[in-house]
């Protein structure tokens, strides 16, 4: 646990203390106010067309953050659609969105969620956390979940670890179809920036309106809903304990 | 160390041959590096950091092996691979819980109890050992040494030559054991007939279409991360196109331009028919027709390339795409369509695995393959089907004097079951225990193997290896206890592949040979050994000293015996950096093409055979002189392939395509001479499995498959793994089901000739009408907890994951109860997707 992220997350935590719940934005207007150059804004680029679903980013994670069974930061969904035999397979691989407007820090009462002014990336500061679980409930994704280890919120960071110290996250150094591209969206030369610039991208529920940093390329994003809506078959595998899909 | 942009750059020079149309991307300066290099979560401190290879499955690839606390705690890919350049699979990354799997055999055990009861006593090694000596020590002095009969499944490289070539030949039993025929020995044969040597690799890199016959390649193979990378990287940068022929929409499926569902066991039609389509349409000109000069499509092995083509045409005429609609129920105007495609396209290449070939009819399917990939003029070419390039390593052998082997005629299978069974049958071995007319062993070992669940018939294999009678002492050399562990007498533990020590040599898909080594990233926990230390202490006790003592020492030496890495630093070179290429080394394409100097076959004891065509030196087959040679003939001499020295073709001397296992000549023999003297049809040649022909209007064929997340039957104690993949609900088409009155999720009950079992339906549009589709890796009822809820004799609390298994007792079910250990009748695989059930609803 470095200094300066425990500063961060105290001042915040008197900041909210003082405003309320009504505590919102604020990491926008920060973030603004930092001069570019010394900001970074990690994102990630997942390109679809990429990707085959096998899982190793899954079990990268799970070794990487030693996340306990029954819990996941990191999987890939399949949505299987169609009638046979025009049937259709696609991967989806799902993780936190390190959202520009982070509900999950809006809702913190304590600021032990808190999206880090220097890159973007939301964390959690387990030793502030409490365990109330308004996250979990205001994050639209599911991305979060109680750790049984510690008690405390717990979600993908980026493998801010590894990030760190100049490192690529664990899932995307594994990724063999180098579907999982990493970088800083606020470096226009990066290949996250290029990506972004020149292809099509989406991400999940735009309608929240929490500016998702996680942008999918060719992502079909098909769900039970539309299955019902359009009278054809969807099954949707999560491949975790929670099979149905947040 | 490899940065990102180093890496995009190398994976664009790989990519060779100009049609690659990959960009290097602009990178920014402080991009973050892409690993080998590891940081502890806890700490923060830089973790230890071991060069090795993976060992989940065959493929092998390098990796990197972190270490915190004495604990591996992470493995990720090795970047300076030129195999897998970096990227691993899931069951890589799930090999940490090899290392930590708390039901772990840590010490040897002796059987107290009644056989399979699971009454152990902890014994010592030397208690183990003195036993074991003791009773191989009789056996030898007996005149015996045959009755000790080893049975290895996961035995390669370093390991195979220590067990194999060293200890067990100086012992002198030949009663050796592999699992080849339950894995792809049927496609090995089919290449033995017409290209000679085994293996085929798929150049991805440099193809521009690929068309697929039963492989998933994208979540399993025996070369699995190096081509499946390069395939996806193919399909994204290229837009290179795939059709895949498989029963059941799998990843590979999915992932390609069309997926086009097939009856099980009409792949060799649809490819018959693609053949007549070439043939007839006169496609083969160009690439193909240049190509058959290399070819052998007559009896006659010194034809003119007309008179090939005016055969093959003939045959295959027959093959109409209309007939082979028939059989496999794809359409004909798409099989001429996608026909046409892969014969244009070129290159192309034309892939295969077991879908296609764990057939009856599988030897001619891949020797049909072979002939649709030599008749477009897609072999050994970059971008078409390839012959397998390796590492060559050298390596001690023991000592000079062995006895000549003597062996119980147990591999084959019974007499005539197959005509050729290069690679054995090893799914018939415990049959022939059995049946005892080939005689029994009295110590029967397997090593990284279950017999018990590997293959077909699993109540069969119980019951004989439960029997004391036919199989007086079984020891099980294994890191866990598995099905089979359960029903030996002796168990010694080894450590799994991350504590342990080998040299690799997996094949190449980039072509260039790639030398690697596996070491041990901690000491091997409890009093577990490395089965290669374990046989140089059991050579010592019978007086038969290897001259080495440990697997460590054998890697070593073998470092330093090879030239290209003894120049490069040999043992501390390799397990400093855990892989070397040779830098200069370039791309081996079309090896056949390489002629062979004069001096080679103008040697004394080197003869033209007059049949084939074949200069062959009759000193090394054995014989005594020119005169005997001539008279009996290269193809009629006894291992003759062994004293080939290559083709005349014209009026040059080729190296050809090599024989091995067979005398075939050098010629790529779409032809077989050899088979058709032993009454098999010498081109490939439709034939179907005779339960297939007799099946009744409500039967489906049952299929197994593998998925991305396991490997065959040693993966489901990784908890990682096992948590993604633990049950394997039956798939059926919602037409099938719907006729069974059967729901999704509903018990089923599937019943073959062998047996009935009891599993969940999937009820999916993703499989083909008449097929039921089970996957291999579940329905464990040993190897630990994570696999079956069982803990093992001496397993541990020591996970805190252990009361989070949220999965208990949804475990799927195991399909080899009710498939037969039926051989291919010509090659002798396994035929693993034959099998005719009915399914009811439970």
């Amino acid at each position: 646990m470095s200094e300066s992220k425990q500063q961060v997350s105290r001042r915040d935590f008197i900041k909210k203390m003082a405003t309320g719940s009504a505590a919102v934005a604020t990491t926008t207007v920060s973030s603004v106010a930092l001069p570019a150059e010394k900001n970074k804004r990690y994102a990630m680029v997942i390109d679809t067309r990429r990707c085959v679903g096998c899982q190793a980013c899954s079990v990268a994670c799970k070794t990487e953050n030693d996340v306990p069974l029954g819990e996941t930061r990191n999987w890939v969904e399949y949505i299987e659609k169609g009638e046979f035999p025009n049937v259709r397979r696609s991967f989806l691989p799902r993780l936190c969105n390190h959202c520009e407007d982070p509900q999950c820090v809006s809702v913190c009462p304590t600021g032990a969620t808190y999206k880090r002014k220097e890159d973007g990336i939301v964390v959690v500061d387990s030793d502030v956390c409490i365990g109330c679980k308004y996250c979990i409930q205001a994050c639209p994704y599911g991305m979060r979940f109680i750790n049984p280890k510690t008690g405390t919120a717990d979600k993908c960071d980026f493998c801010l670890h590894r990030v760190e110290k100049g490192l690529v996250p664990s899932c995307v150094n594994t990724c063999q179809g180098r579907a999982r591209i990493f970088g800083d969206l606020n470096d226009p030369q990066s290949e996250v920036s290029q990506l972004v610039a020149t292809n099509a991208t989406t991400v999940l529920r735009p309608e929240m309106g929490t500016g998702p940093m996680v942008f999918y390329i060719d992502a079909d994003h098909t769900d039970e809903r539309d299955a019902e809506k359009q009278g054809i078959y969807v099954r949707i595998d999560t491949h975790r304990r929670q099979q149905k899909r947040v | 160390m490899l940065n990102r942009r180093n890496f995009m750059k190398l994976s664009a020079a790989s990519a060779t041959i100009g049609l690659c149309g990959a960009t290097v991307l602009t990178q920014a300066a402080d991009l973050p590096e892409w690993g080998n290099k590891g940081y502890s979560r806890k700490t923060g401190r830089e973790r230890k950091m071991v060069p090795s290879a993976c060992y989940q499955c065959v493929t092998r690839c390098p990796n990197v092996t972190y270490i915190e606390d004495d604990r591996i705690v992470k493995i990720e890919g090795q970047l300076n691979s030129i195999r897998s350049e970096g990227v691993m699979c899931a069951k890589g990354q799930g090999g940490v819980n090899q290392a930590n799997d708390p039901d772990r055999i840590l010490y040897p055990l002796r059987r107290v109890g009644k056989r399979g009861e699971g009454q152990w006593k902890r014994v010592s090694w030397d208690e183990a050992l003195t036993e074991l000596s003791g009773r191989l020590k009789k056996l030898k002095d007996e005149g015996t040494p045959e009755k000790f009969m080893f049975h290895y499944g996961r035995m390669k490289s370093s390991t195979s030559k220590m067990v194999k070539s060293a200890f067990l030949a100086t012992y002198g039993t030949g009663t050796i054991g592999n699992h080849t025929s339950i894995c792809e020995g049927g496609k090995w044969v089919a290449q033995e007939f017409t290209w000679g040597g085994h293996f085929d690799t798929w150049d991805f890199d440099n193809t521009r279409f690929v068309l697929n016959f039963g492989s998933n390649a994208l979540e399993a193979g025996t070369n699995h991360i190096p081509t499946s990378h390069r395939l996806i990287r193919a399909m994204a940068e290229r837009n290179v196109r795939m059709v895949t022929f498989d029963v059941r929409l799998s990843n590979t499926a999915a992932k390609s331009s069309e997926w086009v569902p097939i009856k099980p066991g009409t792949d060799l039609a649809v490819v018959l028919a693609m053949c007549n389509v070439v043939m007839s349409e006169d496609l083969y000109q160009g690439d193909g027709e240049a190509f058959l000069k290399y070819c052998k499509a007559t009896r006659d092995n010194f034809a003119s390339v007309e008179e090939k083509v005016a055969a093959l045409k003939k045959h295959f005429a027959q093959y109409t795409a209309e007939w082979a609609e028939k059989e496999s129920g794809v359409s004909a105007s798409l099989i001429r369509r996608i026909a046409r495609e892969f014969a244009t396209a070129h290159p192309a290449v034309v892939i295969s695995y077991r879908g296609a070939v764990a057939h009856y009819n599988g030897n001619d399917t891949e020797r049909a393959i072979q002939t649709l990939a030599s008749i477009t003029g897609n072999i050994d070419n970059p971008g078409g089907r390839c012959k397998a390039v390796g590492p060559k390593w050298k390596y001690p052998h023991g000592p000079h004097d062995k006895p000549k082997a003597r062996k119980l005629a147990l591999m084959d299978g019974p007499k005539g079951a197959a005509v050729s069974p290069n690679h054995h049958m090893s799914h018939n071995i415990l049959k022939m225990i059995k049946d005892g007319s080939a005689g029994r062993p009295e110590i029967y070992m397997t090593y990284t193997y279950t017999p018990v669940y590997a293959n077909g018939e699993v109540q069969e294999n119980i019951d004989i290896l439960k029997d004391e009678s036919l199989i007086p002492f079984f020891v099980s050399i294994n890191p866990f206890y598995d099905e089979s562990a359960a029903l030996a007498d002796l168990i010694l533990p080894e450590p799994p592949y991350p504590e342990r020590w080998d040299w690799e040599d997996m094949v190449s898909p980039v072509q260039i040979a790639e030398y690697y080594i596996r070491q041990p990233g901690t000491k091997p926990l409890g009093e577990t050994r490395d089965f290669g230390d374990v046989v140089c202490e059991l050579a010592e006790r019978l007086d038969m000293p290897l001259g080495f003592k440990t697997k460590k020492e054998f890697v070593q030496k073998s470092c330093e015996m090879t030239p290209l890495i003894k120049a490069v630093g040999g043992f501390e070179y390799m397990k400093k950096q855990g892989v070397y290429h040779d830098p200069k080394a370039k791309p081996v394409f079309f090896s056949y093409m390489k002629e062979v100097p004069a001096e080679k076959y103008e040697q004394e004891t080197v003869i033209l055979d007059d049949e084939t065509g074949v200069y062959w030196d009759w000193k090394k087959a054995h014989l005594h002189s020119e005169e005997e040679a001539i008279k009996k003939g290269y193809a009629h001499t006894k291992k003759a392939y062994k004293a080939y020295v290559g083709q005349l073709i014209g009026n040059t001397v080729y190296s050809g395509f090599k024989p091995d296992k067979v005398n075939k000549s050098g010629y790529m023999e779409l032809y077989s001479n050899l088979l058709e003297d032993k009454g098999v049809p010498p081109l490939p040649t439709w034939t179907k499995a005779p339960e297939h022909e007799a099946m009744d209007t409500d039967d489906l064929i049952m299929t197994t498959y593998k998925v991305a997340t396991q490997i065959h039957s040693r993966s489901a104690n990784c908890k990682f793994l096992t948590e993604l993949y633990h049950k394997n609900p039956a798939w059926i088409n919602p037409v099938e089901a719907k006729k069974r009155n059967i729901a999704d999720g509903d018990m089923i009950k599937v019943k073959s000739a062998i047996g009935e079992i009891e599993i969940e339906a999937r009820v999916t549009p993703a499989i083909n009408l008449g097929v039921l589709a089970i996957s291999h890796h579940c329905g464990h009822w040993q190897y630990g907890r994570y696999a079956s809820g069982n803990k093992a004799p001496t397993g541990q609390d020591n996970d805190p994951d252990l009361d989070r298994i949220w999965w208990k007792g949804d475990q799927g079910e195991h399909p080899n109860w009710i498939i037969a250990n039926a051989p291919d009748p010509v090659n002798g695989q396994m035929r693993w997707m034959d099998t005719v059930v009915k399914v009811r609803k439970a």
